[in-house]
């Protein structure tokens, strides 16, 4: 069964991230072939439509302030990093650098990319006040229609 | 290591038994042992003492403390459980069946932590995640430490097995 051809990885590149890296490389051996490499900003100078996709949309890209421009180029560039690990592990590999609401966006990205699981990072900070505030892990467990495999922090 | 020991809690719902094939297939990624648990929430269990019901003999010791349908209702679910847990140990994964009395978070994640537990999983329905409802599963989600994959079911497809 195809259970996790496809997986969507969701990164904030942040060491906890690096740690779910690790068993979407694993999941290889459960069958995964691809992986979509989703990274959401929503913190840029400018306000741009939700959802806008900052790899593929040239022309967004260019009416950017400067500094955006850097911030996005840095981001995409860890992207493709995280890509060329994936593929040296023999895995087909896709990348999103998408603008918006994060959970949102990486629902829409898996929707979109019809994923067979998402697999994250949830920092602890954000389990806890998820009551009041709600968080980017629990929104998407909320919300995706596929399995969702939470890495969590583990010095907690 | 990442996925050598599963922890599989089951509650005799369809949205538990969905995680099934997810375990099986892990199995390619180091799956190595299944613990398939059901706890037994404090308005089931009343004055049961804390203790692992791994056998048949445990159940039925309850008989001196509890009333007779109760034991028979906690050996029917063992039962349910071991057949379920038959496709595991025909695929070379080592299984364990165990009944705990607790509230869930609380044992869930002891028993993640007693049994050095690499990935809880959690069969869920859609509906238990609405915003109203998302409690229960969050704070399994936050007790315990390890990783955890979230399968879920549609509410129209759980019911009981």
């Amino acid at each position: 069964m195809p259970l996790f051809r496809k997986t969507l990885y969701a990164t904030d590149f942040s060491p906890l991230a690096e740690v779910a890296l690790d068993y979407v490389k694993k999941l290889k051996e459960a069958g995964e072939e691809e992986v979509v490499v989703v990274h959401v900003v929503d913190d840029l100078e400018v306000e741009l439509p939700e959802g806008t996709d900052l790899i593929r949309e040239k022309e967004v890209f260019k009416i950017l302030p400067e500094v955006d421009q850097e911030y996005v180029i840095n981001l995409i560039e860890k992207l493709n990093a995280i890509k060329e690990i994936l593929e040296d592990e023999g895995l087909k590999v896709k990348i999103y650098l998408r603008y918006g609401n994060i959970p949102k966006q990486i629902v829409a990205v898996a929707d979109e990319e019809r994923v067979k699981l998402i697999v994250m990072g949830a920092h602890g900070k954000g389990l806890l006040s998820e009551l009041l505030l709600g968080s980017v892990s629990t929104d998407v467990i909320r919300e995706a229609k596929c399995p969702v495999l939470i890495v969590k922090r583990r010095e907690e | 290591m990442l996925f050598e020991k599963v922890l599989y809690p089951f509650d005799m719902r369809k949205a538990s038994l969905n995680v099934k094939p997810y375990i099986l297939k892990l199995k390619e990624a180091g799956c190595r042992e299944v613990h398939m648990v059901y706890v037994l929430l404090p308005s089931e269990w009343g004055l049961i003492t804390k203790e692992e019901f791994d056998c048949e003999e445990k159940i039925e010791a309850l008989r001196s403390a509890m009333n007779e349908g109760f034991v028979m209702g906690l050996l029917k679910i063992f039962r349910k459980m071991k057949e379920i847990a038959k496709e595991f140990e025909e695929n070379g994964i080592k299984t364990r069946v165990v009944l705990i009395p607790g509230e869930l978070d609380e044992a869930l994640a002891w028993y993640a932590n007693k049994y050095q537990i690499n990935l809880v999983t959690l069969g869920v329905t859609s509906e238990s995640l609405s915003i109203f409802r998302v409690g229960k599963i969050l704070e399994i989600i936050k007790a315990v430490t390890q990783p955890v994959l979230v399968v879920k079911t549609p509410e129209e497809e759980d019911g009981e097995v």
